[in-house]
């Protein structure tokens, strides 16, 4: 058992940090975190991440990856995450993976280099109204028409849409079929015509958009993998995501300058870090943190050795949003009535980000499987409870 | 990176799972918590054969000499098997002689745990002392070329069987708290020492010892006069994840009873454990289960390594105290009527939890051990504060 990283990597994650610490900026980490868009700043970062060849670290190299393991790309991610952000084109990062594994090599030519170079974001096209948790109840449906789809229907929380270039889109290929077979993925233009996207905007401020395809022509070149197998192709992608999206590093960012600020901070003729109460559950929440990093490292060094992994990505996410919001719940606490403060008003703590965290910790116990769907997966897959 | 266990690691783990299978069965448990002694003296025997006694003991003081991973891997199967027997207080003992014993202490007892012979055991809480050095009050005296030793202990693990206690006391009042404590190798049967047996709800064996006038040589002192309490804390560091390691035992087992008996009930016409409310109890188990171990094997590699781990040992003593509570009472719900049975085996495993939970440091005090760490660590900058 060896919980270390190589020199080598530990190489990297130093020269990385020193990069981030003068290139990422608190907008830049607040663009993509905050699902305000990433714009300019985000992306000019991304692309000089990109150009020091340090995305996709563990993409083969034919493509314009590193070649290496994916160590190095969770070492990126843990670096990002010490700092208050996420890579700002992440949904990329996540379907990359599925187009390396199932695309065609036109697809992958045409793509991977452009993820890697931070030229292009996606966005997830899997939820619709009527299909939620039952992801394979969706209907949006693509019928082939020479060398095209036709793809006609309705997508609901598909969130970044308003800034990626393209639609990662889940559809019905089989007009006759229902439940998971008969779906397929698509890269989409989002440019296309017939697409229109409106915005549904969330109690904390973050933007996620309905998108309408009206005869939507989308080549078959764009099919990503086989016909008719895409939720196969999903249910892999939403496992990766499990494990690049949620990560306790960023956290840890929070819970620091959280007790930073406790011991500056008097109340009632104390500082708040001299109270018992305080301690008590700001030790709570590190602790959960640091089981948290151990339960994510053993599902990224399953990732990294190819092993095949049944619920463990699943337990990382669950522990990871349910502890976000438990730290959450702790910072507000803990700032009593200044808790409620928003970030614009005068006295406003650590920024109004702990009530922020408040309000949008409630999205990652809903996305990429909510918190009920995920002990499903834990007691079925995990335990082998028999089905109701 | 490599979080799989090694060959003779898994190895060890079989073997150990296998023994307790066949030698420790819960008939014998039970029978154990009524019995005076509460440890079968053939068990010990076997277990001392098997080297078990000497794992982390090195080869040439008649040891096996694996290390800490190794040792923490063969506490967790004890957990499982609900053993009794004074096995983690005799490897603290080890651990203190290996930590600060003369090279004659070593040569002398060593051979002995590693053999099976000597039994040993830790007196370090006291009445109004826990975990703080500054409240110890168990007092040691220098008359001529002996200390006396007066004073009571409590909640010390096998006492009554003990061939050797390993004794934290004041010599010397300073400053620091931490200061003018000393270590104190004391024969077990010495006349001045006397033993109460402290009834518990798990049947486990403990004592108050009472010093009156303890006579004990110099030369039985452990380590520097004065300076015992940091050895103390090393140890004390590797008993907290031994502990924490046992409650990953107790949890393991208890999930998988649980989870073997949702799949065979029927209710209603189906398994209970086809119901999502018990599915989603057993999902909360598996991450307490999980939680616990990892954190406990990574604190322990870190222990193995050497490297500063503070932070990881509080947090995997802190996690899984509290995570094997809610373990062995989430599987007692999901026993229903029959877990409570004095005759069940889930009993057992829910009043075990709760001793192993208190003992070094529970949640709470880990809680405040990982808090102090955090504010004497460098911050990075940060935005958030900008």
């Amino acid at each position: 058992m060896d919980f270390k990283y190589s020199e080598e990597e530990e190489r990297f994650r130093q020269e990385l940090g020193e990069f981030l610490d003068k290139e990422l900026t608190e907008e830049i980490c607040r663009q993509n975190w905050e699902d305000k868009g990433v714009w300019e700043a985000g992306r000019d970062f991304c692309r000089k991440l990109g150009a020091k060849g340090w995305v996709g670290m563990s993409w083969p190299k034919e493509y314009g990856g590193g070649g290496r393991s994916i160590t190095y790309d969770f070492i990126l991610l843990e670096e990002l995450g010490k700092r208050g952000s996420h890579y700002p084109l992440d949904v990329g990062l996540m379907v990359g993976n599925t187009i390396l594994r199932h695309g065609s090599t036109d697809l992958k030519k045409e793509f991977i280099p452009r993820i890697l170079k931070g030229e292009i974001e996606f966005c997830l096209g899997y939820t619709e109204p009527q299909a939620g948790s039952d992801l394979a109840s969706l209907k949006m449906s693509a019928l082939e028409d020479g060398d095209y789809y036709i793809i006609n229907g309705q997508k609901t929380f598909n969130t970044e849409c308003h800034y990626a270039e393209y639609h990662w889109l889940a559809a019905r290929t089989d007009p006759g079929s229902t439940g998971y077979k008969g779906i397929s993925l698509f890269i989409v233009d989002i440019n296309s015509p017939g697409i229109s996207i409106t915005p549904m905007w969330t109690l904390s401020g973050e933007r996620t958009n309905e998108v309408f395809y009206d005869n939507v022509r989308v080549p078959k070149r764009r099919l990503v993998g086989e016909k008719n197998k895409g939720f196969y192709y999903v249910l892999e992608a939403i496992d990766h995501e499990r494990i690049t999206v949620f990560y306790p590093e960023l956290l840890e960012f929070t819970l620091n300058a959280l007790i930073q600020y406790c011991k500056q901070a008097r109340r009632d003729g104390h500082f708040l870090i001299e109270d018992p109460l305080v301690r008590d559950s700001l030790g709570k929440i590190a602790i959960e943190i640091e089981v948290a990093k151990a339960v994510t490292q053993r599902a990224k060094w399953m990732a990294g050795s190819h092993m095949e992994t049944t619920y463990e990505p699943t337990m990382v996410k669950l522990v990871v949003s349910e502890l976000a919001q438990r730290l959450a719940n702790t910072g507000m606490e803990i700032l009593g009535a200044y808790a409620p403060l928003a970030e614009d008003s005068k006295w406003a703590p650590l920024k109004g980000r702990i009530g922020w965290l408040y309000r949008s910790c409630l999205i990652a116990l809903i996305g990429a499987g909510t918190s009920e769907i995920d002990r499903n997966v834990l007691a079925l897959r995990g335990l082998a409870l028999p089905k109701g | 990176m490599d979080l799989s266990f090694s060959e003779s690691q898994q190895l060890l783990r079989k073997s150990a799972r296998d023994f307790f299978h066949n030698e420790c069965p819960k008939s014998l448990v039970r029978e154990m918590e009524k019995d005076e002694n509460g440890c079968p003296p053939n068990l010990w025997k076997k277990m001392a054969d098997l080297g078990w006694m000497g794992l982390i003991v090195p080869e040439k003081y008649g040891g096996v000499g694996g290390d800490y991973l190794d040792f923490v891997i063969l506490v967790e199967e004890m957990g499982r098997a609900c053993l009794p027997a004074p096995f983690l207080s005799t490897a603290l003992g080890a651990m203190f002689l290996l930590e600060e014993g003369t090279e004659e202490q070593k040569t002398r007892l060593l051979p002995r745990i590693a053999s099976g012979e000597n039994i040993f055991t830790l007196a370090l809480n006291e009445v109004e002392s826990q975990e703080d050095p500054g409240s110890i009050a168990v007092k040691a005296t220098l008359k001529g070329d002996s200390y006396l030793i007066n004073g009571i202990k409590l909640f010390v693990p096998f006492a009554h069987l003990a061939d050797w206690l390993v004794c934290v006391a004041r010599t010397a009042k300073r400053t620091s708290p931490e200061d003018g404590i000393t270590l104190f190798l004391i024969d077990g049967k010495n006349p001045g020492i006397n033993y109460v047996p402290l009834r518990t709800i798990a049947g486990d064996k403990q004592s108050e010892v009472i010093f009156n006038n303890v006579k004990v040589p110099k030369e039985n002192i452990l380590g520097q006069p004065h300076r015992g309490w940091p050895v103390a804390k090393n140890v004390l560091q590797k008993a907290a994840v031994a502990k924490a390691a046992e409650l990953v035992g107790i949890a393991q087992q208890s999930l998988e009873m649980a989870v073997s008996y949702a799949k065979e009930r029927v209710q209603f016409g189906r398994p209970i454990g086809s119901f999502q409310a018990i599915q989603h109890h057993c999902a909360n188990m598996l991450i307490d289960v999980d939680g616990s171990k990892l954190m406990t094997y990574k604190a322990a590699w870190m222990l193995s390594e050497g490297l500063p781990c503070d932070i990881e040992v509080a947090a995997a003593k802190g996690y899984a105290s509290e995570a094997c509570r809610r373990v062995t009472a989430l599987a007692q719900q999901v026993f229903g009527g029959i877990g409570v049975i004095v005759d069940h085996d889930m009993p057992l495993y829910y009043t075990r939890a709760k001793v192993a939970e208190v003992a070094f440091g529970d949640a709470r005090y880990h809680r405040e051990v990982v808090i102090g760490r955090k504010l004497e660590q460098k911050m990075p900058k940060s935005w958030l504060l900008s």
